[in-house]
């Protein structure tokens, strides 16, 4: 069966066709993954803007869908069923794939599937990788979202963790914009860093858990923790005599995201111990981040456990992993009525 | 014409002594009434947030930073917190678009980064019979902060 999704909970208006493989191990393949990136229309203001974002969406989902079908020489005929991205998200910009989604549902007599957006990062895992060994631990982090489930059978996803305040992502962009680095801020530290002395700034670290291993699990102290860290940038570069020198700013960069990958890694690895897991994986758009991955490798290795990552492609906002998760819900026989609403505070897990 | 105004000063040494004043101001509260937060990156916006949305009878567990969704919806007390955060938006008529006049009248609505905010604009909100309410936070010595909280209901 071929799938189309729809995904535009946020700054991106995707569409993609998946299809199943037969294949148990590696059920899902792409046949098309479009993605019209709407990251020049925001970059001048520096963020996502909502109104801009909806009516862009607007602009461009007709033509979208209808690239992905000529690009898996699908037609509307072969498809089994509708997959969207019903929420979390921007809710102007969610309805406009989730009114798409309906009507196109209703004109083709092709079921409906209503997909959280996050369980869309998690099967990202599985689409690039194939079924990861379960129990998996999966860290999704992206600017909206820093959190961590369990997936203790296909299709099951129970939320372990949160932030407490901001997201990874959100810490990146807005450490960037102190540092004068423009937005968005993750690749453009990711890359100052690699010049920098992961060492050189003093940052404060997020408590990690895992110094007595014996000692009672708290609750909640799995989750993480960004604020305090950005307020110290903030500090030291308020404390600073002038501006700071381009090896001041790779430094800084070096020294941030040593203690942001850190607390990451440390809290994915804790969670899976507790959990007994068999596999863990990072998705999501900071998993894109060179030494995240390289930690979580290494880490891996050390502890002879499985680890996984989405391909670049489908780290970032996509409609493929929609499309992935709406298979995974279709074949669990969970279908939507065409009168879902998109919801920008759905939960999961 | 404001009938009722009342200003207050607080100092804190912690996030969870922030979040205790924004629990306190929740006690004060009813529908319709709106929060506006100024403060510095890392003042403890959200930490106040924390404690208003606890305040309230939400979850606070559920209370993180809006920047990148610009708004959070937190349901579960007795009346729902909308968490607003205007850090990414620099143009007014973007702020326009958000609707915050609507959201406001269905519960308590906090809104991050005020300073975002057309000085015209924040002085609409309270309208008949509900309060605004201005919390500002500065950097203290070390790690104190600042709280100064101006009630006005009309």
């Amino acid at each position: 069966m071929r799938i189309l999704g729809i995904e535009t909970s946020c700054d991106e208006t995707a569409a993609a066709v998946v299809e199943e493989t037969g294949d148990a191990a590696k059920p899902w393949a792409i046949r098309s993954n479009v993605i019209a990136s709407q990251v020049p229309i925001h970059r001048e203001w520096g963020g996502v803007v909502p109104e801009l974002a909806s009516r862009q969406h607007v602009r461009d989902i007709c033509g979208v869908v209808e690239r992905a079908l000529t690009d898996a020489q699908t037609t509307w005929r072969d498809l089994g069923a509708i997959a969207v991205t019903q929420g979390p998200g921007l809710v102007g910009s969610l309805l406009v794939g989730v009114a798409f989604a309906k009507a196109a549902s209703a004109a083709a007599a092709l079921p409906l599937v209503a997909v959280h957006h996050l369980a869309g990062h998690i099967e990202s895992l599985v689409l690039h990788n194939g079924e990861l060994p379960l129990p998996a631990v999966v860290l999704v982090v992206s600017g909206g979202h820093t959190s961590l489930y369990l997936v203790d059978r296909p299709g099951s996803y129970r939320l372990l963790s949160r932030t407490r305040d901001d997201a990874a992502g959100e810490a990146y962009d807005k450490v960037a914009k102190l540092l004068g680095l423009g937005y968005p801020g993750g690749p453009v530290i990711d890359r100052l860093a690699q010049e920098g002395d992961d060492r050189a700034v003093p940052l404060p670290t997020t408590r990690l858990t895992h110094a007595d291993r014996n000692a009672p699990e708290l609750k909640g102290d799995l989750d993480f923790s960004f604020s305090g860290l950005k307020t110290a940038v903030l500090r030291l570069v308020r404390a600073h005599d002038g501006p700071l020198s381009d090896a001041e700013i790779a430094d800084m960069a070096a020294s941030f995201q040593r203690v942001v990958v850190a607390s990451l890694i440390e809290k994915l690895f804790d969670a899976a111990r507790r959990h007994g897991a068999r596999s863990v994986g990072i998705a999501g758009g900071v998993s894109a981040n060179s030494r995240l991955r390289a930690e979580l490798q290494q880490r891996g290795e050390r502890r002879e456990l499985p680890t996984f990552v989405p391909s670049l492609t489908l780290s970032t906002d996509n409609a493929a992993m929609i499309a992935a998760a709406g298979l995974r819900k279709l074949r669990a026989g969970i279908t939507s009525p065409l009168d879902i609403n998109a919801d920008a505070a759905l939960a999961l897990g | 014409m404001k009938e009722v105004a009342a200003t207050s000063a607080y100092t804190t040494q912690t996030e969870s002594e922030t979040a205790a004043i924004g629990r306190a101001l929740a006690a004060s509260l009813s529908a319709g009434d709106v929060v506006l937060l100024y403060g510095d990156l890392g003042a403890g916006k959200t930490a106040f947030v924390k404690g208003l949305a606890e305040g309230l009878g939400a979850p606070q567990d559920e209370v993180s930073s809006p920047t990148f969704t610009l708004m959070q919806e937190y349901r579960g007390g007795h009346l729902t917190l909308f968490h607003v955060d205007l850090y990414r938006l620099d143009d007014p008529r973007e702020i326009d678009d958000l609707g915050l006049e609507e959201i406001a009248a269905d519960g308590v609505l906090a809104i991050e980064w005020a300073e975002k905010l057309p000085p015209s604009r924040a002085q609409r909100f309270g309208g008949p019979g509900s309060q605004a309410v201005v919390v500002r936070i500065e950097y203290g010595d070390s790690d104190a902060r600042r709280i100064t909280i101006h009630l006005a209901r009309s």
